[in-house]
């Protein structure tokens, strides 16, 4: 047994890929599998300059799409297996995805959304909510969370892992290019020390004893010949999909009780929120702030009652849309009024929220 | 000074902007302030504007990037381009003095334009590879935002591997620092 990654609290200034590399050993993962793509190259460079140390393994693959099947190889061969791309890569990357869908595997993915659509730019953007969220030929039955730094990359990083075993749903953790390539001060952490317990990954296949007498049989299957056997097999999970939902759902608001407005971002959008929101109220608006960390399975019941108390909303994020589409199927029926600020493939400042925001109460 | 320094440094590939810009990261981060760099790339493997951009405060960083920067460092004529568009009126545009032809493309909305003899001084008085450490003495020079000795222990933890060789090269390097500070200094103290 190879000695812990990290032991003791320690205090690090560092870029976002590195991040993740570090939260994946301290989450007891085993393997990455990956094929380079910015603007997360670096998550591989660094696994690959630690994981030997710690007795870990990488397998660089032809394409996305390999990586993506071996990822879910690697989970049903019982090791915590992970995979991390962005972009093009991310599009790939949706056939494997929705096969551990299928399969019910617990695969983590971490994506560094870059610009969009096609080559774009290898910069930011959070144009891959589509896709992460409700991508591949399913129903989406997937865990987003939604980062909005660096802290958060580390802490839900090594979240991924125990979300995905726990509920063998596949996990993404939805970072940007600006939290891949940025540098700032985080805390990294033993999860076991803070009362984390990292769930132990256990093989789908080739386990011990004769399939039928000492163990039910593995059978996992992507293809079904009748549609009412698929529709059975889709309902079940969408079933314990939509039970689990609210334990994984997971939200920050600020200053929402009794605001005029509340605006809604998620990821690192949101950092501009919390900025505007306290310069806002320092000015005397009533403006709150709001942001879904899971992006799947939404905080639906805090959107609800969100929506019912505030009578305007303000979306505000680096894509076209993408959260908005997500929010409104949430909030469809309420009187509230909605506004918009959407800036796709390009970052936001809180300058430019505040000005938005005073725009709309002015109006 | 405002709690939270904005800049911009932006140069052609090579003159060590992202280094400069990573050593007053680093250094504000051992200072215990909040640092937050995010270099600015393209798709480009080389030919680009090299452009970093960097904040520091003493409370939470919200986004990573910024409209306008308190100080805007260009240290090539396309850099001063580039820049143009995060300088406003509260800018202090740093741009070197021994680049021609830019009189017409300097800022004319910004607070103050500085230009900096950083590469004539490392000609003249060290030697031209320590230009970008000339930069970075002048933008401490001309903020405050870091200490000089933070600064140093910063480029120490950066660059030891390279002094422990040639030692020379740390005389060199701080001297750069050291010199930069005063030309940042005096200009700010000329322009009051």
């Amino acid at each position: 047994m190879s000695e812990k990654a990290v032991t003791e609290e320690k205090r690090v200034f560092m870029t976002g890929n590195e991040v993740v590399a570090w939260a994946a050993l301290a989450a007891g993962a085993d393997i990455m599998y990956g094929y380079p793509i910015t603007p997360q190259n670096e998550v591989m460079h660094y696994w690959t300059r630690l994981a030997p140390k710690y007795d870990k393994k990488f397998l660089q693959t032809e394409d996305e799409l390999s990586a993506g099947f071996a990822t879910a190889g690697g989970v049903m061969a019982g090791r915590k297996a992970f995979t991390a791309t962005a972009g093009s890569g991310s599009v790939l990357m949706q056939e494997p995805m929705a096969m551990a869908e299928m399969m019910r595997l617990p695969t983590v993915a971490v994506l560094q959304q870059r610009g969009g659509p096609s080559t774009a730019t290898v910069i930011y953007s959070q144009q891959e909510v589509t896709l992460t969220t409700i991508g591949g030929n399913g129903e989406g039955m997937r865990v987003v969370y939604s980062t909005a730094g660096h802290q958060e990359l580390y802490d839900y990083t090594i979240k991924a892992f125990n979300t995905a075993w726990k509920y063998r749903f596949p996990t993404f953790v939805l970072g940007d290019g600006y939290q891949a390539k940025m540098r700032e001060p985080l805390t990294i952490y033993d999860p076991e020390t803070r009362g984390i317990s990292l769930l132990e990954p256990e093989p789908f296949v080739g386990k011990e004893g004769e399939p039928g007498k000492d163990r039910p049989p593995a059978q996992y299957r992507n293809t079904f010949n009748l549609e009412e056997e698929l529709y059975e097999k889709v309902m079940s999970d969408i079933r314990e999909f939509e039970k689990v939902a609210p334990e994984i759902a997971e939200y920050e608001s600020m200053e929402t009780e009794g605001a005029e407005l509340v605006v809604i971002a998620h990821g690192i959008v949101f950092r501009a929120v919390r900025e505007a929101v306290a310069n806002l109220r320092q000015q005397r608006f009533r403006v709150g702030g709001f942001r879904p960390v899971t992006l799947r399975p939404l905080p639906v019941t805090q959107i609800k009652e969100l929506v019912a108390g505030a009578p305007k909303i303000l979306l505000v994020e680096s894509s076209y849309g993408q959260m908005a589409r997500l929010l409104k199927e949430v909030a469809c029926g309420s009187a509230t009024e909605i506004s918009t600020f959407f800036k796709p493939g390009v970052g936001i400042t809180a300058g430019e929220v505040e000005a938005r925001v005073k725009e709309i109460i002015k109006s | 000074m405002p709690d939270t320094t904005r800049m911009v440094l932006a140069g052609e590939g090579g003159q060590g902007v992202q280094a400069i810009a990573e050593i007053l990261a680093e250094a504000a981060n051992e200072e215990g302030r909040q640092a937050l760099y995010i270099p600015n790339f393209g798709v480009e493997q080389r030919g680009g504007v090299s452009v970093a951009f960097l904040q520091i405060s003493d409370q939470t960083i919200g986004s990573p990037k910024f409209l306008k920067g308190d100080i805007v460092a260009a240290l090539s004529d396309r850099a001063v381009q580039r820049t143009a568009q995060y300088t406003g009126p509260e800018t202090t545009f740093i741009y070197d003095s021994a680049m021609e032809g830019v009189a017409d493309e300097l800022p004319k909305n910004a607070a103050r334009v500085m230009p900096v003899p950083a590469m004539e001084v490392a000609k003249k008085e060290l030697q031209p590879r320590v230009f970008n450490m000339v930069i970075m003495g002048a933008v401490i020079g001309a903020t405050g935002v870091i200490t000089l000795d933070k600064a140093k222990a910063a480029v120490e933890k950066k660059l030891g591997y390279k002094f422990e060789k040639q030692p020379h090269l740390r005389d060199l390097n701080f001297k750069a620092l050291e010199r930069g500070v005063k030309l940042g200094s005096e200009m700010l103290g000329g322009l009051h």
